[in-house]
């Protein structure tokens, strides 16, 4: 029982010296560390006119320390690495009934990518402020981004805006270039920018609303499809909205997202993710969640290759640029101690062209459908 | 403009919260982000897989994904 209050007493005077949801100096240092295995469901054999129909497996382990420095500052960083193995699509074409087939690669594409992210934070009594560089490199793509952020706080310390810029440069040197025609060196670059308004509405409830715009130019055409001509330029924006919820009857929390996404690609979509979790005692927690996702197709999008029209004329058969929908359920379970946190949870997503608010004539036959687990560990000292 | 609608309805309805009311809102299930970690890991995975992202602040180094 004392435990018990000396946990509450500590827990509201936490609360009491925190601004809204500004990031504030963490008063301890967090190690996490996770292991992930991504499985993509084979393609049915009869839509595979070449090629392997195993699709993706990744194994994914990540850390990340989060620790503080002096009375001021943090430092964080965060690295994943991640092995990958499996086929993907190389083209579209017709078959004898008139709807896309695929032509896949073989099963031998195995890689790894590595990254590392390092950021630091300073903190000042209504602000804080994080400059941040990361990497990630693979065998035949390196991207270098920068990022530069800023959190302010109102006086009431109910309301909470933020800043947030980043550049990223990327090279791709695409394998096997002049066995198969691809291009052998390229480039992109990305600059977005973004920003929040964080709002207390009552002492059991918070709204976020974001807004963020990306412009994109360079080679944005995927070099491993036998034909794949994308525009140079891209730019992309998207509003979001990030509701939480405590139900003191229920002691439990809702989760409530959504997005809109538009580009000048043609494309838009909607995202909903909605959570629900739930305490089990002191030290449990179940997290059933769901999350409906749906696109346009670009205006570019073939449902096959066509070979007939102008090499620079854009299109592009890649299902992700096609109209669909996707549905994504999953269950975490947490057990918390006072200086751990274990979390084990799976999600399983599945894509159809019927889920789609804008659907696409044929429905693609690489539309994904994957099974991801994690296992998470976070040690506090 | 229907979610423009939304926000200010949302925000009309903001009440005064006392510092020391704010416990609820400092439990680790109320955080915008309450699992880090896990949330890089899946915006990668749909950011690979779908064609939308953005939307969660500065974004981070891209990949060559397939």
């Amino acid at each position: 029982m004392k435990h018990k209050s000396s946990t509450v007493a500590a827990l509201t005077g936490a609360a009491m010296s925190l601004p809204a949801f500004a990031a504030t100096q963490p008063a301890e240092s967090t190690i996490s560390v996770s292991l992930s295995q991504y499985h993509e469901a084979d393609i049915p054999s009869d839509k595979v006119v070449v090629g392997s129909n195993e699709r993706y497996d990744i194994e994914v382990g990540k850390f990340k320390l989060v620790t503080p420095i002096g009375a001021d500052w943090s430092l964080t960083v965060d690295t994943t690495r991640e092995t990958m193995s499996g086929a993907s699509p190389w083209g579209t074409l017709y078959g004898t009934t008139g709807e896309p087939n695929l032509i896949m690669s073989g099963a031998t594409i195995s890689e790894s990518r590595t990254s590392l992210a390092i950021s630091s934070t300073r903190y000042t009594d209504k602000a804080s402020y994080t400059l941040g560089v990361s990497k990630s490199e693979e065998n035949d793509y390196k991207a270098t981004s920068y990022q530069v952020s800023g959190e302010w706080d109102r006086e009431d310390k109910l309301s909470t805006f933020a800043l947030a810029f980043s550049y990223s440069s990327d090279e791709l040197s695409p394998t096997d270039a002049v066995l198969y025609g691809r291009v052998p060196e390229a480039n992109q670059r990305s600059r977005s920018i973004s920003g929040s308004w964080t709002q207390v509405l009552n002492k059991n409830a918070v709204l976020q609303s974001g807004i963020s715009l990306t412009k994109k130019d360079g080679y944005l055409s995927d070099p491993y499809k036998l034909l794949d001509v994308r525009p140079d330029e891209k730019t992309q924006w998207a509003v979001s909205l990030r509701y939480r919820h405590f139900y003191d009857n229920r002691n439990a929390a809702l989760h409530l997202d959504y997005r809109y996404y538009d580009d000048d690609w043609g494309i838009d979509s909607h995202t909903i993710d909605l959570s629900w979790h739930q305490n089990l005692g002191v030290r449990f927690q179940l997290v059933p969640r769901i999350r409906i996702y749906s696109q346009a197709e670009a205006s570019f999008f073939e449902a096959a290759d066509d070979y007939s029209l102008p090499r620079d004329q854009p299109q592009s058969s890649d299902y992700r640029l096609s109209g669909y929908g996707a549905l994504s359920v999953g269950l975490k379970a947490i057990y918390k101690l006072p200086a751990w946190t274990v979390s084990l949870s799976v999600d399983q997503y599945r894509s159809d062209e019927r889920f789609g608010h804008n659907k696409s004539q044929y429905e693609h036959p690489a539309l994904l459908d994957f099974t991801l687990t994690n296992l998470g560990l976070e040690y506090r000292f | 403009m229907r979610l423009l609608f939304l926000v200010l309805v949302l925000l009309g309805g903001c009440e005064t919260v006392q510092p020391w009311e704010r416990g609820t809102l400092a439990r680790p299930e109320m955080q915008l982000d309450s699992d880090p970690l896990e949330t890089t890991l899946m915006e990668q995975v749909y950011e690979s897989k779908e064609a939308a992202s953005g939307g969660n602040g500065a974004a981070g180094a891209g990949c060559g994904c397939n």
